[in-house]
């Protein structure tokens, strides 16, 4: 009994307000894709590989051209909204009507398409942009600066993609070409730009990602392979488009691996996270936030 | 016979016997080696060292390229195993079955080694593994045709948790039972291994193992490790692991405050100095890695003569290729000697004692070799352990050295024959780590 007292202790609460912080990173990931796959239905399975340019944009930009950190994240993230419009208009736009795994197939050739131009553009090295955050200690828990940052950029993210897709005319039609694609155009909208807004839009926030990321991780050519498949995950357990679904699911996911890391082997954290998610398709299959059908 | 007939019978004899000589040097032309070369060109183990080590042994084979050995063409076919194991055995298969390799040599993995091996034993060629070090590479499989000069990675952990035994009473102040040692690794064949190892050393050291786990190298955070350790309190970690988890995992460990006395890594990530330096800065400073020894760090004077002037000319060909290193990495050298140990040794022993180049001669050959301590650029010896034994295919006179990077210099601190310079143990004071 007193050896399983002895696990509630301040190392508890740091693990839980790490959790938290780790859901803050995958929260912010997830913001855009579920952008693009929740709501336009749009698979970007190369979505993690964009992440991995922009930090490569990132680096460049601070340690080749030497620009402070404030003025390389903009640049960042308008490169990588270049780069989902290009997505969108190259690959994605051609295939609209076709069945959506011509879609998933497309973009996963993006993705090795990605990886093999980042091997060769940039090398194997990985590489670190070389700053070193201060770190926020409260007597024995201390806490990242980084993740702190990245858990506010996507809290605000979060609540600033919501509002803009329900308050804003751009927003609005989104929502209605995901509801109907064919009848949208019909209505005088012009479809075409709201898929290029939406995926410039989509690529922004894997950039504003890309710009926190980097500052946690090294970025070498494979870095998407550790969080692509928990992204989508986490977009389909929140709930496809629900932005607020996807938030708290972050949070969750984090939660067990953050716990179940410290209860039992790290591994376990993981499977006990990937095992929720599967119990969870059953229960919930439209999401943790999903009304009941 | 007339003057002309006999010319002319003279000139056709010419022409026959130039035919044939021309013939006959066709055919010695055609005696050639092919020798299939896998490491990781891309993916994470590419940059984790795999790329150094296909750097080294590409040097010395080059070499050999020009030359051939004993009137042998060497033919070099080199493959990228992606930081796969499924692609490593589909390029080791097309290598031997499509591009009719007599034999395959590198290997960065040791999660690829493990079922390469087989596959490569299943088809009867000859495997020369110059770097992947998972005792379940060879452990209890009685392979024939597989052989590895490199040290094994449970070797790697007893000789580190040794040196930090033969320590921890003058330098950290501790008896061995009080002494809190944890050991982390990544969960592969090569960190499971290596941490067999450091839990055996510790056991026979007498030391409190507060903590043993696994973590997969591409976790994207490990920071319920970290809080782990902290609540663990080791005074020193040992960590296996390739990079970038290494630097994540001591990147948590920063920004959660974690402290100990000291760290000790085990080759893979810790052996390229320069990656660990952009990613941890001046943090790295005063860190322990066990590898082979760098063969730019051997005591020359207990080589054999001949190698000396190789390590040279090795040294002068990576400075070519990557211009401005502040330390070579370890692992050039690794592949590089044990490259060169099979184009000197092994090879002109198959051929000249057994007649040729197949699996069967150059196995036998590799049996044979007998060299020495200080027979090696890595100054070890090389006598492999033959069928039957539970390590067949192992060499046995191969050990690992412990070194210690000290501002932007690497030094031999563990064994104490090959010592270079006393350990700096604990952290100093003030360092990042440091529980003082």
């Amino acid at each position: 009994m007193d050896s399983f007292l002895e696990l509630f202790d301040i190392y508890l609460v740091e693990a839980m307000i790490n959790g938290i912080l780790l859901g803050g990173v995958l929260a912010l990931l997830a913001l855009g894709l579920n952008l693009i796959f929740g709501v336009i239905d749009v698979t970007w399975i190369c979505y993690a590989e964009l992440v991995m340019i922009g930090m490569y944009g990132m680096y460049y930009l601070v340690q080749y051209y030497g620009l402070s950190y404030y003025l390389a994240a903009p640049l960042a993230i308008v490169l990588v909204a270049i780069l989902g419009a290009l997505l969108h208009f190259l690959v994605i736009e051609p295939l609209l009507s076709g069945p959506p795994i011509n879609q998933l197939l497309a973009t996963g050739g993006v993705l090795f398409v990605l990886q093999s131009f980042a091997t060769v553009a940039f090398g194997i090295d990985f590489r670190n942009l070389g700053i070193r955050l201060p770190v926020l200690a409260f007597g024995e828990m201390h806490f990242s600066y980084s993740r702190l940052l990245a858990f506010a950029a996507a809290a605000i993210g979060m609540i600033v993609v919501y509002f803009f897709m329900k308050r804003t005319y751009i927003g609005t039609a989104i929502r209605a070409i995901a509801q109907d694609r064919q009848i949208m155009a019909l209505m005088g909208v012009d479809t075409r730009r709201i898929y290029l807004i939406t995926s410039a839009l989509g690529g922004a926030l894997a950039g504003l990602a890309a710009c926190l990321l980097v500052l946690q991780y090294d970025v070498h050519p494979f870095v998407g392979l550790s969080f692509g498949p928990i992204t989508f995950l986490i977009c389909v357990l929140g709930g496809l488009g629900n932005f607020v679904g996807g938030f708290a699911a972050a949070f969750l996911f984090a939660q067990i691996i953050s716990l179940g890391g410290l209860f039992s082997d790290l591994e376990w954290g993981y499977v006990l996270a990937f095992a929720f998610f599967i119990l969870m398709m059953f229960i919930r299959p439209a999401g943790l936030l999903a009304k009941r059908q | 016979m007339s003057k002309g007939r006999i010319a002319r019978l003279l000139c056709g004899v010419a022409a026959v016997t130039a035919a044939l000589g021309m013939a006959a040097s066709a055919w010695a032309q055609e005696k050639k080696l092919k020798i299939g070369v896998v490491y990781d060109l891309t993916g994470p183990l590419a940059g984790g060292g795999s790329e150094l080590q296909y750097t080294g042994a590409k040097i010395v084979l080059d070499k050999f390229v020009k030359t051939g050995v004993e009137g042998y063409k060497i033919e070099v076919i080199y493959a990228d195993a992606q930081s796969k194991p499924d692609v490593a055995i589909n390029e080791a298969v097309r290598l031997i079955e499509q591009e009719k390799v007599d034999m395959l040599l590198g290997f960065y993995s040791s999660a690829q080694c493990v079922p390469v091996a087989a596959r490569v034993e299943q088809l009867k060629k000859f495997m020369w593994i110059t770097t992947c070090i998972s005792s379940a590479v060879l452990e209890n499989r009685n392979l024939k045709y597989v052989f590895r000069a490199q040290p094994s990675g449970q070797q790697f952990g007893l000789m580190t948790m040794d040196f930090i035994s033969q320590n921890a009473k003058s330098k950290l102040g501790k008896e061995a039972k009080d002494l809190r040692v944890a050991i982390v690794h990544e969960d592969g064949a090569y960190g499971v291994d290596v941490a067999k190892g450091n839990e055996a050393g510790a056991k026979k050291a007498g030391f409190n193992i507060v903590l043993k786990e696994g973590y997969a190298a591409t976790a994207p955070d490990l920071s319920a490790l970290v809080t782990k350790l902290k609540r663990a309190r080791p005074d020193v970690v040992f960590h296996t692991g390739y990079n970038p988890d290494i630097t994540l995992l001591l990147r948590q460990a920063r920004e959660q405050g974690l402290k100990f006395q000291t760290l000790v890594g085990h080759g893979a990530g810790y052996g390229v100095y320069e990656k660990l330096k952009e990613g941890l800065g001046k943090d790295v400073n005063y860190f322990f890695n066990a590898d082979p020894i760098s063969i730019w760090l051997t005591n020359q004077g207990a080589l054999d003569a001949k190698l000396p002037p190789e390590i040279k000319y090795i040294g002068d060909e990576f400075d070519k290729v990557k211009p401005g290193v502040a330390i070579r990495s370890a692992h050039v050298g690794m592949a590089a000697s044990n490259t060169y140990l099979f184009l000197t040794d092994v090879l002109p022993r198959a051929i000249k004692k057994y007649g040729g180049i197949d699996a069967e001669a150059l196995r036998k050959a590799a049996l044979d070799t007998d060299i020495p301590e200080g027979g090696t650029m890595l100054g070890f010896g090389v006598k492999f352990e033959g069928e039957g034994k539970p390590m067949a295919g192992q060499n046995d006179r191969a050990f690992p050295v412990v070194i210690q990077y000290v501002d932007d210099k690497s030094y031999v601190v563990w064994p104490k024959s090959q010592a270079q310079r006393e350990a700096v143990l604990p952290l100093p004071a003030g360092t990042t780590y440091s529980n003082k």
